[in-house]
């Protein structure tokens, strides 16, 4: 093993990002080991985590999700109740969308509260906060996906709001719903937004806020 | 993640002045600690995804019923290619109407109904098809010859005889069911 | 970091464009300006990091086990006229907010209010500019998130006790579909046929759900709602489907005027 990361190493020069990753040191007033009112400081840490639960699980997801108004639904029955620990999965998937926004929505009021987008951070709390719309995004379009009738009907008021939008508003609804009703290509349209759009956008601004954070180090103490 | 991002620091100590020792334990028993609970929350989050993925390796297969192909005064000495329909479960397609066919002839008072499937790659496989080779069986995808029996004939690409259909007689009908597998 | 490996120095590209002869090292930035201990990212905070993951995930996973993902018993059915929709939990304080906003405003619900706030968060770093941090030294930012909590949480809880009574109500008024059999001997209520029939969708203070217009301040006659209640009518927010309400003409008509006198 050694050898092998020897031999990368000396081609790909891998040892200074691993220290920067590795070797940084982290302020005890982060640390909940130190204070338990730190936890806190774990809202971050969980919500990436939880995206991570949530990128697995939908992976798997698809290996029996079916995006297509015949088979949407029955897929996700078939799965749900016939494929051993499919309701786990599912579950993962289901519960992990609501945690996800719960973690967020802790970790930008604790980054708020803590005056921690101020000077130089400003950057990064924008694309914090574009990172909740993506996930938001994520969440209204996965919401559409089993196809029952909460599903179909919430997607349809939705998009009857978004029409109400001045200007582009009817615009904005024919492209989503990728036509003039809620259907067939809706369904395609938003399983491709739900599975390639967005989380591409939402691993692009991962990799910012992270590297923003390790260029700009963690906020001090208040 | 966790154990090739670790490996520097197995062999070279991080503070090239101190020989302390202890640190460099600390430091290990640290990583083996972390090893193990990246490997519990790893377990944990991949056991449910991966048991669902392999479920139909797991899933016993339906059952064939008996369904009624041929009355048995159609069938003769001669192969005779009968097609008939039956209601699958394709996953979360319910009752799917399939059509499968068998060659089906008398082999003196016994009826022998075979699996028109080629067992070398599954192309269908026709009685007489071919004029260099009569009465026999004759898959046209490699030139695979099986014998009226359905035994594949040595030197050509089948390496087992044609399945066979469970055969039963009611009432004048020839009923088919599973299918049963040579050697 | 002192201890330069040996076999690095072997290998210099020289004169080669791809990687530089050798530059200064990427040290990790200081912490010094913290007081305090401070600690490696590796592999000590991360071991801490990772078991407070764990705590999580057992957490998440018995969740997941006890409470399977809700699905309905049936597909999407564009035609069921009946179902009262409901947006994912954390969408519901907008939803809610529109309940709040006459239809003839809706871009004040749908655009404005939520477009202002969005802004707001967005824009945080350059409106709160003071390098102070502390919440209680930064009134202004911290009222006004306080508040955006609070209504939120407001909006949220009233959208899903509405969502309940409407569910409620409907589950009462489906039993007997047609409206009350007695009712062609007893006196006809008006009031009570609009909660039956109406209020599901036009609310029951006649003000407009999502799914239906407001009835208040209509510039209709008489027989001309007595027309709609029959046979329907394709308005801005969608179709009325006819025959929502099951009476007599007479009864029709009075459920018209009682409409119209509440205004």
């Amino acid at each position: 093993m050694q050898r092998i990361y020897n031999w990368l190493d000396e081609r790909l020069d891998l040892s200074p990002i691993w220290r920067d990753i590795a070797d940084h040191e982290v302020p005890e007033h982060v640390n909940p080991a130190h204070h338990f009112s730190a936890f806190v400081y774990c809202f971050g840490g969980l919500t990436f985590f939880t995206i991570v639960i949530q990128i697995l699980s939908g992976m798997f997801l698809t290996m029996y999700y079916t995006p297509d108004i015949v088979n949407a639904y029955n897929s996700v029955k078939y799965l749900q109740t016939e494929v051993a620990f499919g309701y786990i999965v599912r579950g993962m998937h289901h519960w992990g969308a609501s945690v996800v926004i719960v973690m967020m929505f802790l970790h930008m009021l604790r980054v708020f509260f803590t005056g921690a987008y101020k000077k130089p951070r400003e950057m990064n709390w924008v694309v914090g906060v574009l990172i909740f719309a993506v996930v938001l995004g994520l969440g209204f379009t996965g919401y559409l996906l089993p196809w029952d009738n909460k599903a179909y009907f919430a997607t349809k008021v939705g998009l009857e709001i978004a029409e109400t939008v001045p200007i582009v508003g009817p615009y904005v609804k024919s492209f989503l719903a990728g036509g003039d009703i809620v259907g067939a290509a809706t369904l395609a349209r938003f399983f491709a937004i739900h599975v390639f759009f967005l989380p591409g956008l939402l691993l692009l601004l991962l990799a910012i806020h992270f590297i923003l954070i390790r260029r700009q180090g963690i906020s001090g103490p208040l | 993640m966790a154990e090739s991002a670790s490996q520097p620091h197995f062999g070279a100590p991080d503070d090239a002045g101190g020989g302390r020792e202890g640190e460099i334990t600390r430091r290990q028993f640290l990583t083996y600690t972390l090893m193990g609970t990246g490997g519990f929350m790893a377990s944990m989050l991949l056991v449910p995804p991966l048991r669902m993925a392999v479920d139909p390796l797991l899933k016993a297969g339906e059952e064939k019923p008996f369904v009624p192909v041929a009355d048995v005064n159609e069938i003769t000495d001669e192969p005779k290619r009968f097609e008939f329909t039956l209601k699958i479960n394709d996953a979360w397609v319910k009752n799917q109407a399939t059509t499968y066919s068998a060659w089906v002839y008398k082999e003196g008072s016994e009826i022998v109904a075979l699996s028109p499937i080629c067992k070398h790659l599954g192309c269908t496989v026709n009685w007489n098809a071919s004029p260099e080779h009569p009465n026999m069986f004759y898959c046209p995808c490699h030139g695979g010859l099986y014998t009226k029996d359905g035994i594949n004939v040595p030197g050509t690409p089948p390496r087992a005889p044609l399945d066979l259909y469970e055969v039963k007689v009611e009432g004048g009908k020839l009923y088919l069911g599973p299918l049963i597998q040579r050697t | 970091m002192a201890g330069e490996r040996q076999d690095k120095a072997s290998v210099k590209y020289v004169g080669d464009s791809r990687i530089p002869v050798r530059r200064e090292k990427r040290l990790p930035k200081p912490y010094s300006e913290y007081p305090g201990k401070t600690e490696p990212f590796f592999p000590n905070f991360l071991l801490k990091e990772w078991m407070a993951a764990v705590v999580f995930l057992v957490g998440f996973m018995a969740l997941v086990i006890s409470h399977p993902a809700p699905l309905e018993p049936h597909a999407a059915d564009p035609n069921d006229t009946t179902y009262t929709p409901m947006p994912d939990w954390y969408f519901l304080f907008l939803y809610q907010l529109l309940k709040y906003i006459p239809g003839s405003m809706i871009v004040l619900g749908t655009v404005i209010i939520p477009g202002i706030f969005s802004l707001l968060l967005l824009l945080a770093p350059w409106l709160d500019r003071s390098p102070e941090r502390r919440p209680s030294r930064r009134p202004v930012a911290t009222a006004l998130m306080l508040f955006v909590v609070a209504s939120i949480v407001v909006l949220t809880y009233q959208a899903v006790a509405s969502h309940k009574a409407q569910q409620a109500e409907a589950a009462a008024a489906t039993p007997p579909p047609p409206p009350p059999p007695a009712a062609e001997g007893a006196a006809f209520d008006p009031e009570q046929a609009f909660i039956a029939s109406c209020a599901s969708c036009h609310g029951q203070d006649l003000k407009g759900t999502p799914a239906a217009p407001s009835l208040v301040g209509l510039n209709l006659s008489v027989d001309e709602v007595v027309d709609i209640i029959t046979n329907g009518r394709k308005g801005s927010m969608g179709v009325m489907p006819p025959g929502m309400f099951q009476g007599t003409d007479e009864q029709k008509k009075q459920l018209a005027e009682w409409v119209l006198s509440h205004q």
